[in-house]
């Protein structure tokens, strides 16, 4: 019986698609940039000295680091460095440093303005440190085509993955620490937590229809679909068995979050990234997998 | 394991990192209560010379995501409605908005403001089956007194010194 420290080492030693981790290169800074985009077109009210600051709150709790109002042009600098570094970062252009120089902007502006920060500019500097430190780029990318052209050697398909292995426990944890707080709160008290969240300015046209038209039972249903995806999700993507239909589950339940609540699209497609990087079906990539292959120069 | 900590409400993570560093753990907990209104928050403003309170509109001074939630103004409402300093700033913040004269935000640019009172509109929220309204922006006017919570407003000495100051300031 193979003790539990060896059975981590082959876990983590194990040979996974590259692809995946190329999956979240790409997808993770389009959801980043989609969020950040209406921040970014008021970059000098954002962090900078154009619209309203917090002042120093000298330790209170609600600000983390004061952090003082940037000059104009350099709310504007920032601002063109995050859109430069992620969209390198989706190039695959110099990868690693790019998705460092997200990371850092993006940890900044959380930090500088605690009133548009949210889960994605909290989450993501640790997403894309993933990305840097997994050594994204390798295919599906300008470094790995010209890196490829250069040395006519195939690169690898798969390959031992520690920062994949982080972005397929963070998905769970995230679940799991989700659902224990919804259970700690209202979910197992009031039924119709989920209704109560679909009347302010979250409100789509499609959350609307759906709650116009829809019983109350059916929203206290999903509501404990919702809790008990969330609460067992360890379990879930532990199994083997298991794991598809959580991988499906996840994607449709984020696909109606960000239909129904429209600002949290972003979130919604930061987290369907991450679940298709780490949980989806290895035959689901194949045609991803061949696209790579298009996009590879021929050898010499 | 520090997003666990965090989200599920161990109150670890806060406890023994850096507030930076828990900062970043906080992504997990999402929506854990249920809304008992629709909460929305409005700023109202006194008209000097016509000593009245009008509705002002605070989304041309809080331009990203203007129209929800995610707006700026509303998040200062949410984290910090009882924190004065922060409520004096944007007191000033407003009021220097206003007499700036570079926005239409409801009351005349040339009406110089004075202070502002602050409020969140407590919106009941329907019962399923009921006959729903699509979540739009209505005036002020529009929701009854009992919707509307007060949280802040300038002192009236404030006010007057605002207001006396440009009535006697030269024209």
């Amino acid at each position: 019986m193979p003790s539990v420290s060896w059975r981590i080492r082959d876990w983590l030693g194990e040979p996974l698609p590259v692809l995946r981790l190329e999956i979240v290169r790409i997808g993770a800074p389009l959801a980043i940039l989609g969020f950040a985009s209406s921040r970014l077109e008021h970059a000098d009210e954002w962090i900078g000295d154009a619209g309203f600051r917090v002042p120093d709150l000298g330790g209170d709790w609600r600000q983390p680091l004061y952090i003082p109002p940037l000059d104009s042009w350099a709310a504007w600098t920032v601002a063109a460095v995050m859109v430069l570094s992620a969209v390198a970062c989706i190039l695959g252009i110099r990868t690693r440093p790019s998705a460092i120089v997200l990371a850092c902007t993006l940890a900044f502006v959380a930090l500088s303005d605690r009133l548009a920060a949210y889960t994605v500019t909290k989450l993501s500097p640790a997403v894309m440190l993933a990305v840097a430190a997994g050594g994204a780029g390798a295919r599906l990318g300008v470094d790995a085509y010209l890196k490829r052209k250069k040395s006519g050697k195939r690169p690898k398909i798969a390959r031992p993955s520690g920062a994949l292995r982080f972005v397929q426990l963070l998905v769970v944890v995230i679940y799991s620490a989700s659902g224990i707080a919804k259970a700690r709160g209202d979910w197992l008290k009031v039924p119709l937590v989920l209704w109560s969240h679909v009347h302010d300015s979250y409100q789509t046209g499609i959350s609307f229809a759906l709650a116009s038209v829809l019983p109350g039972w059916v929203w206290t249903a999903l509501q404990g679909m919702v809790l008990a995806f969330e609460v067992l999700a360890p379990v879930w993507f532990g199994l083997a068995r298991t794991r598809t239909a959580a991988f499906v589950f996840g994607v449709g339940m984020h696909t109606m979050i960000g239909l129904m609540f429209g600002p949290v699209r972003w979130f919604a497609m930061l987290m369907i990234t991450l679940l298709v990087a780490g949980y989806m079906p290895e035959q689901l990539l194949e045609p991803l997998e061949a696209l790579a292959r298009r996009l590879e120069p021929q050898s010499p | 394991m520090g997003v666990w900590l965090d989200g599920t409400g161990t109150g670890i993570p806060a406890r023994i990192l850096p507030r930076p560093a828990s900062y970043f753990l906080q992504v997990a907990a999402l929506f854990p209560w249920a809304a008992v209104a629709t909460i929305d928050y409005r700023a109202q403003a006194f008209v000097c010379g016509k000593d009245e309170w009008e509705e002002l509109d605070t989304r041309p001074y809080f331009p990203i995501d203007s129209d929800d939630k995610e707006n700026r103004f509303n998040r200062v409402m949410h984290f910090l409605r009882d924190n004065r300093k922060t409520m004096n700033a944007l007191d000033a913040y407003l009021v220097e908005r206003h007499n700036s004269g570079r926005s239409d935000d409801g009351i005349p640019r040339d009406r110089p403001i004075g202070g502002i009172r602050v409020l969140s509109l407590r919106i009941p929220i329907p019962s399923p089956g009921e006959r729903l309204q699509r979540v739009g922006r209505l005036p002020l006017s529009s929701y009854p007194e009992d919707e509307r919570k007060f949280f802040y407003h300038t002192l009236r000495s404030t006010l007057a010194e605002r207001c006396g100051e440009r009535l006697q300031g030269p024209s």
